[in-house]
């Protein structure tokens, strides 16, 4: 019956080629989209959230810190729930990291606070004693670029459909709307404004001084993105 | 004899001659070790078998003519014989389709393995050990256990020395240092200490005891009071401002949080809460469990004991 078939090399590879990636597409991808579909309770993150994301990567703070928590009893102990695909919806790229020098910072925002960032940032070795931590004073001085962050919102808005200004669905029914701007003039406020609130926390007075005049010190768009992390 | 079994008696003998010299003569024998012994006997049945197997069909090849009936079908004048299926491979076959049956019905749905699944079980297994071993233990052995829930948890923030760090996180080896409890009299103070919602006012609604609001002085004198264990100047205008929810010892009533010394609730009440001061702002703990926050609070009050 497929005598053809099997005297046409080319064809027949093809043949076996698509009947391979039709058994790839029915097991693969229905349980890829759906795991991979944003959980609830994840949101895009805002302004001064994705500048801090950027201060991460610029900073490489993934080469040391991963941001995946396995389930074994003693990752959860430590760092808590296991990572779930949906919770990096909107992460990229996504920052799992390849090794642990540090620990894991997936859910950090859920167990340190900003004053606590702040002291960690200026002198790691004051709270860790021992840590090979370095200090990171450069971020308490340079400015955050909440230009790139904007443009980055926009444009995972527009060609990703990241749900900004639209509600996303919380864990306890409720909904959250992270608001992205329609000008960069706005998102620079709304930068400003977010800054204002982690300020509040810190003791820093070079930085309280910076945000007052309406420049946001590195430092404070990472201690938000770090406080997002839960 | 045939020159064919001449090489295999040759290539036996020698392959087993290199056997012997590389692993008896050299390390001393079998040493006694069964592992040894099964290793060496596998090895020369290996190489018996293999010898006689390539014998017997590289006979088979000079000797074997091709006769039989072909198939009706030739492949660019290759043909195939029309031989029965043979019966071993054709019982596994038909086994295969038994266990395929079994394992899309019964085997994946019911006993597949799942990574989540190992992990439940993992905790299951620990917390059942952890409920048989710690949860009936109180007095030294719960200030144990709460020490190395503070070296894990409380450390980071507090210290080893539980100090604070030189101001990070509240000296938790006194129960309230002077600007702490200046802060909470001119903010007033929402942090669930007695585990609801319970907002002590701000200085606005604290009166001294000429029946006025307190006055900064008397914030200073009476923070210092408060601070050093309740001795010293500022007495009265503890038993005026504070001493109604407080008590005059400052060792609380179900208003108003014990503020001489620690208690294991007071502690268990912040790590479930978190709470907000002068320092900055403790998150809350809800990983550890319930008897671990019990031991936490009875290290802690230990400290200051």
């Amino acid at each position: 019956m497929f005598h053809w078939l099997e005297k046409n090399p080319f064809f027949f590879a093809l043949a076996v080629f698509a009947t391979i990636a039709f058994a790839g597409l029915v097991e693969i991808i229905p349980n890829f989209a759906q795991s991979s579909r944003p959980l609830i309770g994840t949101t895009p993150y805002s302004t001064l959230e994705l500048a801090g994301r950027h201060v991460y990567i610029k900073n490489s703070c993934n080469a040391c810190h991963s941001q995946l928590i396995r389930p074994f009893k003693s990752e959860t102990d430590r760092y808590g729930d296991y990572s779930l695909s949906g919770e990096y919806a909107y992460d990229r790229p996504f920052l799992w990291g390849s090794k642990r020098t540090g620990p894991d910072l997936m859910r950090v925002g859920n167990y340190r606070t900003t004053d606590w960032h702040e002291n960690h940032m200026w002198d790691p070795e004051k709270v860790v004693p021992g840590t090979i931590m370095p200090a990171y004073r450069w971020m308490f001085v340079n400015n955050t670029d909440v230009d790139t962050a904007y443009a980055e919102m926009i444009t995972v808005e527009k060609f990703f459909g990241v749900p900004y200004n639209k509600p996303v669905p919380m864990k306890d029914g409720s909904t959250k709307t992270i608001k992205m701007a329609d000008t960069l003039h706005q998102a620079r406020k709304d930068a400003l404004a977010e800054a204002r609130i982690i300020v509040k926390d810190m003791k820093h007075q070079d930085v309280i001084d910076a945000v007052e005049v309406g420049r946001i010190p590195e430092i404070v768009a990472l201690i938000a993105y770090m406080n997002s992390l839960k | 004899m045939n020159k064919i079994y001449l090489w295999g008696f040759i290539v036996t003998a020698s392959m087993l001659g290199f056997t012997y010299v590389s692993v008896l003569g050299s390390k001393g024998g079998f040493n006694g070790d069964i592992v040894n012994i099964l290793t060496i006997a596998g090895a020369a049945a290996l190489v018996i078998i293999t010898v006689f197997v390539v014998i017997k069909y590289v006979r088979q090849m000079q000797t074997d003519t091709a006769d039989g009936e072909l198939v009706n079908e030739s492949w660019d004048g290759i043909g195939e014989y029309l031989n029965p299926v043979p019966m071993g491979w054709a019982i596994i076959y038909l086994m295969t389709m038994v266990w395929a049956m079994w394992y899309f019905t019964m085997g994946y749905p019911v006993q597949s393995y799942s990574q989540i699944g190992e992990y439940n079980e993992d905790v299951d297994v620990h917390n059942k050990k952890f409920e048989a071993k710690y949860a009936s233990i109180t007095g030294d052995r719960l200030v144990e256990m709460g020490e190395s829930v503070f070296l894990a948890e409380c450390k980071i923030c507090h210290g080893l020395t539980a100090d604070g760090i030189d101001g990070t996180a509240s000296n938790l080896n006194v129960r309230l240092e002077a600007n702490v409890v200046k802060n909470a009299i001119v903010n007033g103070s929402n942090n669930n200490l007695l585990g609801m919602e319970m907002p002590m006012p701000n200085r606005e609604f604290l009166f001294n005891a000429a029946g006025s609001a307190i006055t900064d002085a008397e914030i200073d004198t009476v923070s210092a009071y408060v601070a050093n264990g309740f001795t010293g100047k500022g007495s009265d205008v503890y038993l005026s401002a504070c001493a109604s929810c407080h008590k005059e010892n400052g060792m609380g009533t179900d208003y108003g949080p014990n503020i001489a010394k620690y208690t294991p609730q007071l502690v268990v009440n912040v790590l479930n809460h978190g709470k907000k001061g002068v320092i900055g702002t403790m998150p809350a703990f809800n990983r550890l469990n319930a008897k671990q926050k019990e031991a936490a609070g009875a290290y802690v009050t230990s400290l200051s004991e």
